[in-house]
């Protein structure tokens, strides 16, 4: 018999085999090193595939939310603009929106991509999965311009309109093209529309905590169901379906905080914010910025009843016309310019925080407002 | 018979070494092309990244602007009536220097983050005003973009506003 040694062995694993059998073990030995080599190399690209589509889906999820941003930035500051966005390319996510302590977050639902904002109020729906989303922004005045309001109106919302404020509803219809929205005499006339959530507005107070939904909107989600129901003295309740009952979201009336008027952004907020909770959560916001800009308007020392700020440059101006109107209506007269914005900015404070407090900041900044318009009428100057 | 044997062994022991050679080759270039394909791969996500910053730069300096343009703290309000588009008010600006400077931490560093914004009159003056100014420490990048405005001054024209020209420069660092 011709034995031989397994070529390329260590002298440990040397051993005589017979010569018939070199190349079976040759290729066994080949094949299993093959297969290890092959699976692990395998691996190896199997593994940076995957990493890879984590990281693409992260990056995508990351580019909306950015691209995202920058269109609700430039829909923020274009005053009273509504733009139409094609989201079709994001029928696959749902984008959520929130607002807790002051700070709003916006993101896609289940994916790390998210932004916060402490400074922009941005009025939504917690969340929205649609084709079409609708941004609209208002300027808010308390008398004067505060900031802009941005509302997030997704495409499968429907809203009824209904109540006797007749000039509202009209103002909403008019003001409101190109959102799924009708008038609707009564709850019972709502005929929805399948794949379209229902938003009722009722400007009459109609909806009570406890009262019954109309029969057609029992098919209905929960989630897919809610009201805002104005009430007098300028107060808003936020209700959602629950079973076949509206369920109150707020414990405590919620008061709109504006000088009311036409397009009354704050009451435009209100219908379309999720609830009572993020609908405070950004009126605070914007009430943060109300007490910097009467420090801007009335200057630090605002806040001891002293003129700073824009109202000081007013006042020096008129300071050698002792007997003038406009020095009157600056600082000078009863209701004047001084101490009603003092009023304004301490009130601001308190109505931030505590809401029983804002009808003193309504009251405030009414009184400015009367103040401006006869510094504007006798002076041809005004503060604001 | 040993001999040959011998030989035998000798001969099969050779073809193992150059084997085990032929294997150990292939395995360096094998890493050697990984190498190539993992240095490539990091040097373009390099690239890449480094381009993104700078979209990304181009677009906060865009926003910071237009975010300037309409800042209530800023423009010409006219009471209840839309404000005047690209213009500032020069009662507003000094004070709203001083109060962007008290509460640049506190809260306009969430809406610039690393900026510096001033307002350069250029008629019938040229005062200057920075309003904010945040550079980032040691940036590698920075973008600065520059708008035309109108400044309006209530009190120096007579019984009307007078206007001035200038331009607001914004500047973003990264």
């Amino acid at each position: 018999m011709i034995y031989r040694k397994i070529s390329g062995k260590s002298s440990h694993f040397v051993r005589d085999l017979p010569i018939g059998r070199k190349g079976q073990m040759e290729l066994t030995f080949n094949w299993v090193y093959v297969l290890i080599a092959g699976t692990v190399i395998l691996l190896f690209f199997v593994g940076l595939v995957a990493r890879q589509k984590v990281i693409s889906e992260e990056r995508l999820s990351g580019e909306v939310v950015e691209v995202m941003s920058s269109i609700l930035v430039g829909a923020g500051v274009s005053e009273k603009t509504k733009n139409f966005i094609d989201a079709s390319g994001l029928a696959d996510y749902t984008l959520y929106f929130q607002c807790q302590d002051g700070v709003g977050e916006f993101g896609i639902k289940d994916k790390p991509a998210r932004t916060q904002n402490s400074i922009d109020p941005i009025f939504a729906p917690g969340e929205v999965h649609s084709s079409r989303i609708v941004t609209w922004s208002l300027p808010y005045t308390m008398p004067f311009k505060v900031m802009d309001f941005l509302f997030i109106i997704p495409g499968n919302v429907k809203y009824y309109i209904l109540g006797n404020d007749a000039d509202f509803v009209n103002e909403f219809l008019n003001s409101t093209e190109g959102i799924e929205r009708v008038f609707v005499s009564g709850l019972e006339q709502i005929e929805p529309e399948e794949n379209l959530q229902v938003r009722i507005i009722d400007t009459g107070g109609m909806i009570n905590s406890g009262s019954g939904i109309p029969a057609q909107l029992h098919s209905f989600g929960d989630s897919e169901v809610s009201a805002v129901s104005f009430t007098g003295a300028n107060q808003v309740d936020f209700y959602q379906k629950k079973g076949t009952s509206w369920q109150k979201l707020n414990h405590k009336p919620v008061r709109i905080i504006s000088l009311s008027g036409e397009r009354d952004a704050a009451k435009y907020a209100a219908i379309f914010a999720a609830d009572d909770q993020a609908y405070w959560c950004n009126m605070n916001k914007a009430l943060t910025r109300l007490e910097l800009l009467t420090k801007v308007y009335g200057g630090e020392e605002i806040v001891y009843g002293e003129a700073g700020g824009k109202i000081q440059k007013l006042l020096d101006y008129y300071k050698g016309d002792i007997s003038s109107d406009c020095r009157g209506h600056l600082e000078q007269y009863n209701e004047n310019a001084l101490s009603a914005l003092q009023k304004l900015s301490a009130d601001a404070s308190n109505c931030r925080l505590d809401s029983q407090s804002c009808v003193d900041l309504i009251e405030a900044a009414g009184m400015l407002k009367k103040i401006n318009d006869k510094l504007r009428i006798s002076c041809s100057v005004s503060l604001y | 018979m040993s001999k040959e044997r011998n030989m035998k062994h000798k001969k099969m022991t050779r073809k193992g070494q150059l084997q085990m050679t032929e294997t150990i080759a292939i395995l360096f270039i094998f890493f050697i092309l990984l190498l190539f394909g993992v240095i490539f791969y990091f040097r373009y996500q390099k690239i890449a990244f480094q381009e993104k910053q700078e979209e990304l730069l181009g677009t906060r300096a865009m926003e910071s602007t237009l975010k300037t343009l309409f800042m209530p703290e800023l423009i010409c309000s006219r009471g209840e009536a839309e404000p005047e588009d690209n213009c500032f008010d020069v009662l507003k600006l000094n004070a709203t220097q001083k109060i962007m400077a008290q509460y640049l931490d506190e809260y306009y560093f969430e809406i610039f983050s690393y900026a510096t914004i001033t307002v350069q009159e250029t008629y019938p003056g040229d005062k200057t005003w920075i309003l904010y100014d945040k550079p980032k420490p040691e940036f590698t990048r920075k973008e600065p973009t520059f708008f035309v405005i109108t400044l309006r001054d209530e009190l120096a024209g007579n019984n009307q506003p007078e206007y001035g020209f200038g331009y607001v420069a914004v500047t973003v660092y990264s």
